[in-house]
């Protein structure tokens, strides 16, 4: 019975505490295209790289054709037909296109490179010669060159992690044409990882669905299926707020007027006609999957980029052209989703990065005194209850929750007016997340205007008043918190918006 | 099956850059005797007669601390480069340019009064030091060139220069055919403390404690440390990391420079290629071992400066000097290994 190319069954692999995966059924049919659905951290890539032998799981059996393999490793899985296409490309930037290609040592069209690349060339509607280096590509085109690796080095399951994150809609669909022809015509396996439901729906015949770890639907016919059923298992069950959001917001303190971000080099607009009021005393929770636009918006509105158009208003102040010192004087906090390379820098210490913020006042500076800074960290600690070896300590040996309270507590302890935190718990423990989340609604109630932006939907929903919904940088959809559920957000995240 | 893994500790001693330091110079000083056993020297006589010769009397100890002020300087030079986390491997080039800017500012300028023109001169030493890096600087911020190659390729370059202007425009015809540059008048050489000791010195300890200060206590340092740590991070505290590497670059090459010009007054008294013994290059294994801190550059600096004035005396009893050089590399070497142990654990794990 050869009915599956691929079987893997009861996978389960760790990470240090976590359970990436828990027994985990996977099964691909020869010549289809399934897609994989699931939240971020759900678990694809790991099961991804189990397959390509990249990882080796604890438990569980990989069949190829009805026969077991025993430690798949890159080289095995490789000579076996598995092939992946990872998130960040794999590609050597300085070498040729044909280099690329042929550079594995299990291609097959050595001796007739030419005709294969026109053959597939014409497949991706690709039109540059072979000739061409790979930085001189754009990303949709290097992402045609990753595909066609695969084929080269004669994988008949490719496995592709999110390939269409950094498409345009043009380009997608161009896809979704191209690795049709592939399935049909080379009887190509592919499995297809996205967030974007319309993509799923498009492109595959079947569908699996995990979250935290598990495989929460196997195998599903992807013309059977609805919308709202592949929402609520990929996410779940979320529970509305327990929290008391009867205050009454004051004053608007931060508007953002039809803002336009374009990606110069790539000539893509990252941000779309974007308006947001925030009102003292509220948090308004921006929702949707990473790479949507949500990064640029809180740099636009933290100063950092300055390449836009649109306004930006603090306390009805104009700083669309004023840099991030000036808007930090409005009493502007900005707490980035880079905890560790943005927020605070690596290889300084913990004295050296608790007084990013507030260094330049004179009650630090312009002599930057010893007992002073010490002191000022101090307070951080006692207040925000901060583990740290010693002030003199690199930053990175504090644990990621005490990181987190320390960049929190320095941009919080001077009761900002208004507040950007942008993916504030992502990767810490539940205390330490629930530690982060009063810290934000105490501010709240302080009168702070809070932007949040999450890919959590718990959190959102938890803690907001307010959410929009960001989707290929838009705001798709606008809710208060009491008409916001499970299924008008998740649809608007994965892009189907009534 | 069982392996050896690295850990980085969670707290690193305050001293453990001294310490190292300390074990470090005594792995060296093994090393040393190792090599005078095997040309049948023995090691005690040699070391206590170094030691005698360098710091036994003010004469000595003073040229001693004299070889020290070019290291020293250089070496803070290095150190507050290396605040934004870059390399300056061009100190020697900046000593040669800023004997030559010296001695440029002396022949075409006039100034009755000795202690004035001596600081103008002391200030065009530093001027030169920083015009020398500033090709590198200006590469490094605007196209992203290593630092590393530049500072380093210029070295040649300046001192290509310096023999040009001593075998041409600036040969002195009283020379004897030597190729050196006339020296500079009596009234502008330094004047000397005590024994030989030159006022070069006082400078040095000026600088040591305006390097300290810069590094470790002044808002310019911390912005130096952030823009060094993460450019992302400066940008999104408003700091301008580049503009930051510039002034940093700028005045680490300022300390070569004045280096150079204390050299050309104090002890050479004229442009020659003897301006700098590769006082650039040691510079950097007195920084590197010091993990950059100022004060003990200052330290190191003055060990380093007695170790060549012993390592030059000791050929007197048939011993290379060589021996000077080695243990300056060896106490590098030691003090980056044991620090390396300060910094890190090993620990065995077991391997799944």
């Amino acid at each position: 019975m050869k009915q599956y190319i691929l079987e893997a069954k009861n996978i389960s692999k760790t990470f240090g505490n976590v359970k990436a995966l828990e027994d985990v059924n996977f099964y691909l049919r020869k010549g289809k295209i399934h897609g994989l659905l699931g939240e971020n951290g759900a678990g694809k890539s790991s099961l991804m790289n189990i397959l390509s032998g990249i990882y080796q799981p604890e438990k569980g059996s990989i069949f190829i054709n009805d026969v077991k393999q025993k430690n798949l490793d890159p080289e095995s899985a490789s000579e076996l037909g598995i092939g992946m296409v990872h998130q960040e490309f794999r590609l050597i930037e300085s070498f040729s296109i044909e280099d690329n290609l042929t550079l594995s040592k299990s291609n097959i069209y050595q001796n007739n490179f030419k005709e294969a690349y026109e053959k597939y060339s014409e497949i991706f509607s690709l039109s540059v010669k072979p000739e061409k280096t790979i930085s001189q590509l754009s990303v949709g085109e290097k992402q045609k060159i990753e595909i066609m690796k695969l084929i080269f080095n004669d994988s008949k399951i490719m496995l592709l992690d999110e390939p269409t994150a950094v498409l345009t809609p043009q380009e997608t669909d161009q896809l979704r044409i191209s690795l049709g022809t592939l399935s049909e015509e080379d009887e190509k396996t592919i499995v297809l990882i996205s967030h974007k439901l319309k993509e799923i729906r498009e492109f595959t015949e079947k569908v699996f669905v995990m979250k935290n770890g598990k495989m929460v639907a196997e195998e599903l016919s992807t013309k059977d299926v609805t919308d709202d059923n592949l929402i609520e298992l990929m996410m779940g069950n979320i529970q509305k707020s327990i929290i008391d959001k009867s205050n009454t917001p004051g004053d608007t303190k931060l508007s953002v007027k039809s803002l336009e971000y374009v990606d110069k080099v790539n000539n893509f607009k990252i941000l779309d006609n974007i308006n947001l009021e925030i009102k003292a005393g509220e948090i308004i929770g921006i929702a949707g999957v990473s790479g949507n636009g949500q990064v640029e918006l809180a740099n636009i509105i933290s100063g950092i980029e300055v390449d836009y158009s649109g306004k930006i208003l603090i306390n009805n102040k104009d700083v669309s052209r004023r840099g991030v010192r000036s808007r930090k004087k409005l009493n502007l906090s900005y707490i980035p989703e880079n905890r560790l390379g943005v927020g605070l820098a690596p290889g300084v210490s913990v004295l050296d990065n608790s007084i990013v913020r507030d260094y330049f006042k004179t009650r630090l500076g312009p002599h930057l005194s010893r007992s002073k800074t010490e002191n000022y960290l101090e307070s951080l600690i006692n207040k925000f209850s901060i583990k740290a070896p010693n002030s003199k300590a690199e930053i990175s040996t504090l644990s990621g929750g005490n990181m987190q309270k320390l960049l929190m507590g320095r941009e919080l302890i001077s009761n900002p007016e208004v507040i950007i935190a942008s993916q504030p718990t992502r990767g810490l423990d539940v205390n330490a997340v629930e530690a982060i989340h009063n810290l934000l609604v105490e501010q709240r109630d302080k009168g702070s205007a809070i932007l949040m932006i999450s890919e959590d939907l718990d959190e959102l929903f938890k803690l907001s008043n307010r959410i929009h919904v960001m989707f290929e940088g838009k705001i798709v959809k606008s809710l208060n918190i009491d008409d916001a559920d499970i299924n008008n957000v998740g649809l608007a995240m994965a892009g189907i918006i009534e | 099956m069982n392996n050896l893994k690295l850990f980085k500790r969670q707290t690193v001693n305050e001293l453990s850059t001294f310490y190292s330091f300390l074990i470090g110079f005594l792995i060296a000083i093994f090393i040393g005797s190792i090599i005078l056993l095997i040309q049948d020297k023995s090691p005690i006589d040699t070391f206590s007669l170094m030691l005698r010769l360098s710091v036994g009397s003010i004469n000595s100890l003073s040229a001693s601390l004299n070889k020290a002020i070019p290291l020293i300087l250089a070496g803070l030079g290095i150190s507050i480069i290396n605040s934004v986390k870059l390399w300056n491997i061009g100190a020697e080039g900046q000593i040669f340019l800023g004997a030559i800017a010296v001695n440029f500012i002396y022949i075409n300028t006039q100034i009755n009064s000795p202690s004035i023109h001596i600081f103008v001169l002391l200030v065009a030493g530093f001027v030169g030091g920083s015009l020398c890096i500033l090709i590198p600087a200006i590469t490094k911020v605007v196209f992203g060139v290593n630092e590393i190659i530049t500072t380093l390729l210029t070295n040649y370059i300046v001192f290509g220069v310096t023999i040009f202007l001593i075998n041409g425009p600036w040969k002195d015809p009283k020379s004897l055919n030597f190729p050196a540059a006339a020296y500079v008048g009596e009234e502008v050489f330094l004047p000397t403390i005590i024994g030989k000791l030159s006022f070069g010195f006082l400078i040095c300890i000026l600088f040591t404690i305006l390097a300290h200060y810069l590094k470790n206590k002044s808002v310019f340092g911390f912005e130096m440390r952030i823009a060094g740590g993460s450019a992302m991070t400066a940008v999104y505290a408003g700091i301008n990391a580049k503009q930051k590497a510039f002034i940093a670059m700028l005045i680490g090459g300022g300390f070569a420079g004045l280096a150079g010009a204390i050299e050309l007054l104090s002890q050479t008294h004229r442009v020659s290629t003897g301006i700098s013994q590769g006082f650039g290059y040691t510079a950097i294994i007195v920084a590197a071992i010091t993990g950059m801190r100022p004060l003990g550059i200052f330290l190191v600096g003055s060990l380093f400066g007695a170790l060549s004035i012993g390592g030059s005396v000791i050929q007197t009893i048939g011993v290379s000097a060589y021996i000077a050089d080695i243990i300056q590399a060896s106490t590098l070497f030691g003090a980056l290994i044991i620090q390396f142990f300060f910094t890190y654990q090993i620990k065995k794990v077991e391997n799944d």
